[in-house]
């Protein structure tokens, strides 16, 4: 019995040739995930570079004009536009100023009018 | 010749089992990689089911709802302040490991204030308008939404930074306050204002400041956590742990998603943090902090306040931390045993959670 399962079992060779064919296989998967999946290479690429981030690329330096502007009129622009952020969100304080006043004056009770003299 | 050529052979034979041991592993852990990397989960979204009732810049309000997708209306509103220079769904990782959700399903009505990703004309933003404008309309809409005058307030790393000023400058808007390892003493060595300061953070422009790229802001972190500061160091940690199971990789995976996601930061807004609060400065301990124009009077937070540091913390040691308690004498001080993120995210992070619920649930009154 125990001669037919040495027989049996494959040998060293075999078992090499199976585990070339597994590779293959392997390296397969991952090219179809790179053609069909845009995402995978970003999330390969993260891998590579030891993080499992999902979704986007791993943090890496930018480009300087990505954190302070080329030019002094980009500068000036971008002063501008966080100016605008500034006054969208003082325009959102005064809703709300308007809004608790509204519900101050639904809350407060009304004012009764004097009763007037019953004439004589 | 003859006795060693057998010898000879079965050497060679066991190196080739060796051999092919290695090549079966490492096709294992690759195979185990791409089945992570393919499959989707909760990465970089909070968990919780949730609406968007304000927003501003880059700023969302998002505000949970419950399983029918109503928000919960029972107990006073809570509101989350993570810190400004990370995403925000540390707060409401997983389903199962949500804090934010923890504290939903006990009842609470609860909102995440997520900063959203700054770009380049950010970069002006000060503590005055994160203080004094996001954080404060976002007490000021959930006061609107709720009827409610004081709501409780739960910020975050630098996050409880901006709360703790908020709270000194506007006490009779918050019911109840949790600091979250929040450094109060600057001048506590270790952490992330140390690691930016030796990085350079004191040159950082006030009058002309830059969008701190996310990979520089990145690399402070990187400083505190040894051997993820190399390419070659985090990949043969991520070789070693594809020896896991795949749950327990989209653990990592997610937990990955949060940690590595850092957003680029203000520059204006560090510079003013490290010049008030940094090391040497040391403006909140002192007392000498203005927002604004406006100086901060600590003794102002009146209000019951729970301060929670993390033993293990390298981002904000929790000596740093405690030192609440001499700026605010009536804090509840709480260290846990854990890192930084552990203690609100981790396998561990319950014990926070529950006691938070506690402390959100005790009256409001003034101390």
């Amino acid at each position: 019995m125990a001669d037919d399962k040495t027989n049996n079992d494959p040998s060293l060779i075999e078992r090499w040739l199976a585990e070339q064919q597994q590779w293959q296989r392997t390296f397969v998967t991952y090219m179809d995930s790179m053609v069909k999946n845009d995402e995978f290479l970003v999330h390969l690429g993260n891998a590579l570079r030891g993080s499992l981030l999902a979704g986007k690329p791993y943090p890496t330096q930018p480009p300087p004009s990505a954190s302070a502007p080329e030019t002094p009129s980009d500068d000036k622009l971008d002063q501008i536009l966080f100016a605008l952020r500034r006054l969208e969100g003082e325009v959102h304080d005064l809703k709300l100023t308007l809004a608790e006043l509204k519900g101050e004056r639904k809350r407060a009770p009304k004012k009764t009018q004097p009763a007037k003299p019953k004439d004589a | 010749m003859n006795e060693a050529g057998p010898e000879l052979e079965r050497d060679q034979e066991r190196e080739l089992e060796a051999l092919l041991e290695v090549s079966r592993r490492g096709r294992a852990k690759l195979e185990r990689l791409h089945e992570v990397l393919t499959t989707p989960g909760h990465y970089g979204t909070g968990a919780t089911p949730a609406s968007v009732v304000y927003r501003e810049n880059k700023l969302r309000l998002l505000r949970l709802l419950d399983e029918t997708g109503q928000p919960r209306d029972g107990r006073p509103p809570v509101l989350f302040v993570p810190a400004p220079v990370s995403r925000y769904f540390i707060m409401d990782l997983l389903p199962g490991r949500s804090f934010a959700g923890y504290v939903a399903a006990a009842g609470f009505d609860v909102y995440i204030a997520d900063f959203g990703t700054p770009s380049r004309e950010d970069r002006f933003a000060d503590l005055e308008y994160y203080v004094e404008g996001l954080v404060r309309r976002c007490v000021r809409t959930v006061g609107a939404l709720t009827g409610e005058d004081a709501i409780n307030v739960v910020g975050y790393c630098l996050g409880g930074t901006l709360s703790l000023l908020y709270s000194a400058l506007h006490p009779e808007t918050v019911r109840r306050l949790v600091l979250l390892t929040t450094t109060v003493d600057g001048d506590v060595e270790g952490g992330i204002p140390w690691v930016a300061h030796r990085m350079g953070l004191a040159g950082e422009g006030y009058d002309n400041p830059r969008l701190v790229p996310a990979a520089e802001v990145k690399s402070w972190f990187e400083m505190l956590a040894p051997g993820s500061n190399s390419t070659l160091g985090r990949f043969s940690d991520l070789w070693d742990r594809l020896d896991d199971a795949p749950e327990r990789l989209r653990e990592v995976r997610t937990m990955a998603s949060w940690v590595d996601d850092v957003v680029p930061a203000p520059g204006r807004l560090l510079a003013e943090l490290f010049r008030k609060l940094g090391p040497g400065a040391n403006g909140l301990l002192k007392g000498k902090v203005t927002v604004g124009d406006a100086p901060v009077d600590c003794a102002a937070v009146t209000m019951p306040v729970l301060s929670v540091s993390a033993e293990k913390d390298t981002i904000a040691p929790a000596a740093g931390v405690d030192a609440v308690r001499s700026i605010v004498p009536q804090a509840e001080i709480l260290r846990l045993p854990g890192g930084h993120v552990g203690i609100v995210a981790g396998r561990s992070a319950a014990t926070l959670w529950k006691r938070t619920v506690e402390f959100l649930g005790g009256s409001g009154e003034s101390a």
